[in-house]
């Protein structure tokens, strides 16, 4: 690499460039894989047309159509937090991006307590959601923003337990030390537990990101997109469709970094290493993202006292257990 | 408490934990009470298949009272068919119950066939067996499919459409239309159906009935569906009773009733099925015999088109359909139950009066005792279980 | 019962997961299974021939009885008409009355598809065609007048075949009749419905149009058009008696522009009065069918001597462009070609070149035979002759076009010119004459102007003409 000697601040700018690409990019390619994964699954081709090439800018073209639509605020709306609340769901998503290690070097911010930035800054999102829903002045927003809010409550936990447990594991709290620490992928070794692990992580955060079978909160049959009811063109992507694609990739790539080794190749075995880390890992969050969009047209959606009786009387209790045996693990193998 | 006694159930629990009802008794005892709110929900609203409104009172997520309300899609169905004649009548009512058109066309004119003392020939008979049952299998489906999709599976409304298409060409086939059939006419059918019709019907049938493991695998064997469905909307079956439920959800309430049975028409009493029916009246019960009677409804269409006898499809009819004076009341089997037709002739092209009694109208006249005491979430999956058609109801 | 308690109180227990596991299976499952999906503006389903689509107007059949628009349930046609008094037939007769229609009007944002109209019409006027690609932007022009309607004709499939044990409609006894002169196995030749409506329908046609054809059209060119149409099928490959035979089968559908002028034949001259009574003449009828059923088994067989349906298909709606139809029209047509050609209905119309050399083709004069069922062209240098097949004259626009497009025939009619025997005329196939495109052109145009088309479709059907005179001209068979 040629030496460019850059200040800090043009550093920062770039970066901050690049993580604001990545996300309505991320939000494009997700969408439209959204979209393609989901109609195959039920048998159909899905768009076709936009772009040409089985529609390829479905997205793109769905982002513009957003654009040109009207913003309307309902009249008893609380204008000011109405408006605000698609920035507050929507920063925080972006923030995630910031720690997430997509190669040994190629990682924007390596935080020392990055898995602890990471699980703190992905929750701070439903408080837009609650200020969009308290906001609208719509009993439907209300009633999601509820739901949301209880649930972000209850399935915090989970994710945040399976993640403690892996950075027991790894040892460390920085990101790229846990990737580092995977010469075998964590959901393969330690052999069940990690497995175990990884499903009670795929459930909170399937919950988290509020989709299919726990997208009480927006369930559209029910509530009508809940707390994004009110909302119209371009805040109503980036409250609802950015958002939730941005939730997607993100946790998508949580999932690859702290279960599937990140960067590192799915074996340790020499030839594999020829291929850049960043391949593995996207290979890896595609994988992450496919599971999730796989589980959505499958599903049901649970009922809200089933969902939190699931969380609290189940999932906690087990992760608390998987942590027990994780520190058994570190201890004594 | 007191709400669970009264539907004369026992406790019966699945996992452990106490049901939705027992949490929303609780609710409505005043133990859990907070404030209430009036929620709107419909005329436009996704679970409501079209323009039916509920008026629910709720406190958090209990639905404390709910109150349909309907007549949104009134269209004088009863005084439109007094200035018809009776072909015209037959375009007509099949729009009553648009997802089941060609039932709704059957009482008509088995009344007039009554009151004009036709005899409709065999073959005529046969074919018309057939496509009502077509037509019930591409209405389960479609209930099928749109009760997946309000709780929130949206798989099998694809998979579900996919197979409707395929009866559904059969049909268009031999009338031409795929929801608004109008093929029978006093006397017969209106022609005879094409080449390949028979082909095509056992194709789609056939097809239905080998892909219904694959829905039984997303929906009835699925864990997540069985707890949005099992015990949830309990219909006792003297309520269903009281209500004049019929139907499905009667049958899934435990009412073996089914006019097909009870009281043949045309011939089905030449056809070897079965009634569906189930005992505990929720949500889950309704979906199952809704399921199980497109199997049946299969098995008929296949019999029906084995011993399909040769011959005219219509009897002797006069030139100018005239029905003498007289009245009559006919109910068949519609999809979604007892569809009436009460027919008074003053001797006129035209009835004097025909009173139509639909299926939708009483089923849902049930929903405000179910809807109490359940969770929102429970409405979308008792609205979808109870299996209406807005222009039924309202006609 | 038919509910197995025990299966439902199993299927009621809750599970332990194994059940979603289940579900994904048969999600992914699908992920790998072929699509079915039918990506619709690019492909279309070929829809059944009695769909519901577009209501089509007959309009010489229109007596304008009112039936339609009274039974219309929610009265969405809309009629008028005069009265015409017309001169006598013969001398001396009493002058006759006829209803002319001057307004037939669907509105199709009021119409509710129940095909009441169609059911009721007793002259056979309205048809139910399959398309349905007429949504508007404006809802003013949902209202489809007489002669959108009309075009709509173009696309009208012949009636489907009954299911097997269905009392056939129409004349049973003489399909009975035609295939027992053919031999066997050609009775239950589905088309045969189609068939026999369209030789029903004859008679009340010729009865109700002469007069205003007359009126019309000089007799000459459209004896020479009706010729000209039947004359250049080319039989391509094997059953000599197809000719005849296809073109009759498309007669059932019956877009009407020829058949006028072939009644006027009758009136006219006495040589085409010899083509009329060919035609209408009940004894030929045993001889067409024969005709028919000689063809059938070949049609059946899909040997057809001519294309694929697709290449029907791409033909017919590169002829239809270049007659400048709308593209709608022409790909509607182009269709309606296509599904014929996929049930065997016609084959005939292969532009490409005679497969048979022509012995019996040039015939100048020729007695005049009773039996006949078609008169050869007989005219110019270049003689034409093909059969003509009586009931041809309502051929759909998009047989007229091939037909059309074969032989650009010499000139009119001339007197003494002779019908040729089914028989005779199977083993020549006609030929494309030598005329220069140009000439073509201009004929065809003066002959449309004749007919009274309106000046664009003159001018439509002239390029047409020219650019198969073209065709034809290199092909071999020219």
């Amino acid at each position: 690499m040629p030496e460019i000697a850059l200040t800090a601040w043009q550093i920062l700018i770039v970066k901050v460039l690049v993580i604001l690409m990545v996300v309505p990019m991320g939000a494009i390619v997700g969408g439209y894989a959204e979209h393609k994964v989901m109609a195959h699954l039920q048998h159909r081709l899905g768009p076709m047309y936009p772009g040409g090439f089985h529609g390829w800018a479905t997205t793109l073209a769905d982002g513009i159509k957003f654009l040109y639509k009207e913003d309307i605020i309902p009249d008893a709306a609380d204008k000011r937090v109405f408006s605000l609340a698609p920035a507050a769901i929507m920063v925080p998503i972006i923030m995630i991006y910031l720690v997430i290690p997509m190669d040994e070097s190629l990682v924007i911010e390596d935080l020392d307590v990055g898995i602890f930035y990471l699980l703190a800054i992905s929750s701070v999102s439903t408080i837009g959601v609650l200020m969009a829903g308290w906001s609208s002045a719509n009993k439907y927003a209300l009633i999601g923003a509820l739901r949301s809010a209880a649930q972000l409550i209850a399935y915090e936990l989970p994710v945040v337990l399976s993640a403690a447990a892996v950075a027991m594991l790894a040892g460390s709290l920085s990101l790229v030390d846990i990737v580092r620490a995977q010469d075998w992928m964590f959901i393969l070794w330690p052999p069940g537990l990690g497995l175990a692990l990884f499903l009670v992580f795929v459930t909170g955060a399937i919950a988290e990101m509020t989709r299919v079978p726990f997208d009480m909160p927006i369930a559209e049959s029910e509530i009508i997109t809940g707390p994004f009811t009110e909302y119209t063109g371009m805040r109503y992507i980036f409250s609802h469709m950015f958002a939730e694609m941005g939730h997607l990739i993100a946790f998508g790539g949580i999932g690859a970094t702290l279960f599937l080794g990140g960067f590192q190749p799915i074996v340790p075995w020499e030839p594999l290493e020829v291929i850049p880390g960043i391949v593995w890992f996207l290979l890896k969050t595609f994988f992450m993202i496919f599971l999730f969009l796989w589980i959505r047209p499958t599903f049901p959606r649970v009922r809200e006292d089933q969902l939190q009786k699931f969380a609290w009387k189940f999932l906690i209790p087990l992760s608390l257990v998987l942590i027990l045996l994780t520190g058994a693990w570190v201890l004594y193998v | 408490m007191a709400v669970t006694e009264d539907r004369g159930l026992a406790d019966t629990n699945i996992d452990g934990v106490r049901d939705s009802s027992d949490v929303a008794a609780e609710v409505s005892s005043g133990k859990l009470m907070t404030e209430e709110m009036i929620l709107n929900v419909g005329p436009q609203h996704p679970a409501t298949h079209g323009v039916f409104r509920l008026l629910a009172t709720i406190d958090g997520e209990v639905l404390v009272d709910a109150d349909p309300i309907i007549g949104y899609m009134h269209r004088g169905y009863e005084k439109l068919v007094e200035a018809r004649d009776y072909r015209q009548i037959t375009n007509l009512v099949s729009r009553m119950d648009w997802l089941s058109g060609i039932n709704n066309e059957i009482p008509l004119h088995i009344a007039l066939e009554t009151l004009m003392e036709i005899e409709v020939p065999p073959r005529a008979q046969y074919l018309r067996v057939a496509m009502l049952e077509m037509n019930r299998i591409i209405n389960h489906l479609m209930f099928f499919a749109s009760f997946g999709a309000e709780l929130g599976a949206i798989t099998p409304a694809f998979y579900a459409f996919r197979e409707r298409e395929d009866i559904q060409f059969a049909l268009e086939m031999a009338t031409g239309g795929r929801m608004h059939f109008g093929f029978f006419r006093p006397g017969g059918l209106k022609e005879d159906v094409p080449r390949g019709f028979f082909a095509q019907a056992l194709k789609g049938v056939r097809q239905v009935i080998d892909r219904l493991p694959d829905y039984e695998n997303l929906l009835i064997g699925n864990e997540i569906f069985k707890q949005r469905t099992v015990n949830v909307g309990v219909l006792p079956t003297d309520v269903a009773y009281n209500y004049g439920v019929s139907g499905p959800i009667a049958r899934g309430s435990d009412i073996t009733f089914d006019v097909r049975k009870d009281e043949p028409y045309l011939v089905y009493d030449q056809f070897d099925f079965d009634v569906c029916s189930a005992p505990h009246g929720d949500c889950f019960d309704r979906f199952w015999v809704l399921l199980h009677e497109v199997v049946e409804s299969a098995k008929i269409v296949e019999q029906a088109i084995e011993g399909m006898p040769s011959g005219p499809i219509m009897g002797k009819v006069p030139r100018v359909v005239q029905a003498p004076e007289g009245e009559v009341y006919v109910r068949t089997e519609n999809s979604l139950g007892e569809l009436g037709m009460y027919l008074v002739s003053d001797g006129d092209r035209r009835p004097y009066r025909l009173k139509i009694r639909t299926p939708s109208y009483n089923n849902v006249s049930a929903l405000p005792y179910v809807l109490k005491n359940t969770f929102v979430a429970d409405m979308i999956a008792i609205l979808g279980s109870f299996f209406f058609v807005l222009g039924d109801i309202d006609r | 019962m038919a509910v197995d308690e025990r299966k439902l109180e199993e299927a009621r227990k809750p599970g332990f997961g194994l059940g979603l596991l289940k579900g994904m299976a048969v999600t992914l499952k699908h992920l790998f299974k072929h699509n079915t999906v039918i990506q619709y503006p690019d492909e279309k389903q070929d829809l059944p021939a009695r769909t519901r689509g577009v209501i089509a107007l007959k309009e010489e059949n229109c007596t304008v009885c009112m039936l339609c628009g009274r039974e219309c349930p929610d009265w969405c046609i809309y009629i008028d008409s005069h009265k015409e008094t017309l001169a006598p037939k013969r001398e001396g007769g009493r002058p006759r009355k006829r209803n002319v229609l001057d307004r037939f009007a669907i509105d199709y944002a009021l119409c509710m598809y129940c095909g009441i109209c169609v059911e009721v019409c007793p002259y056979d006027a309205l048809f139910w065609s399959r398309e349905f690609e007429y949504a508007e932007y404006d809802i003013r022009q949902l209202t489809h007048e007489k002669e959108k309607l009309s075009d709509w004709m173009a696309t009208v499939l012949p009636p489907p075949p009954l299911e097997e044990g269905a009392e056939l409609p129409g004349a049973p006894a003489e399909t009975a009749t035609a295939a027992g002169a053919a031999g066997a196995g050609s009775a239950q030749r589905p088309s045969s419905p189609a068939q026999d409506t369209a030789v029903e329908e004859r008679p009340q046609q010729a009865a109700k149009t002469p007069e205003a054809a007359a009126a019309s059209a000089p007799p000459e060119a459209l004896a020479s058009e009706s010729q000209r149409s039947a004359g250049e099928v080319q039989p391509t490959g094997a059953g000599a008696a197809q000719a005849p035979t296809e073109q009759k089968s498309e007669a059932a559908v019956g877009d009407t522009t020829t058949a006028e002028p072939q009644q006027e034949i009758g009136a006219a001259g006495e040589q085409s009065d010899a083509v009329k009574s060919g035609s209408e003449r009940t004894p030929s009828k045993p001889e067409r069918k024969e005709a028919e059923a000689a063809a059938e088994p070949q049609g059946a067989g899909g040997s057809r001597g001519g294309e694929e349906p697709q290449a029907v298909y791409e033909r017919v709606l590169q002829e239809q462009r270049d007659r400048g139809s709308s593209p709608q029209v022409a790909e509607a047509r182009a269709k309606v070609a296509r599904v014929k050609a996929e049930r065997g209905l016609r084959s005939a119309v292969a532009p490409a070149p005679a497969a048979k050399p022509v012995p019996s083709a040039p015939q100048q004069t020729r007695p005049s035979e009773p039996e006949s069922s078609g008169a050869p062209e007989a005219s110019g240098p270049e003689p034409e002759p093909g059969p003509v097949a009586p009931t041809e004259e309502e051929a759909t626009p998009a047989a007229q076009s091939e037909a059309e497009e074969a032989t650009p025939a010499e000139q009119p009619q001339e007197e003494g010119t002779s019908p040729e025997s089914p028989e005779a005329g199977a083993s020549a196939a006609p030929q494309t004459s030598a005329e220069d495109p140009e000439a073509v052109y201009e004929r065809v145009l003066a002959e449309e102007k004749a007919k009274g088309s309106s000046d664009a479709v003159a001018t439509g059907r002239a390029k047409a003409a020219r650019v198969r005179a073209q065709k034809g001209t290199k092909g071999p068979g020219g």
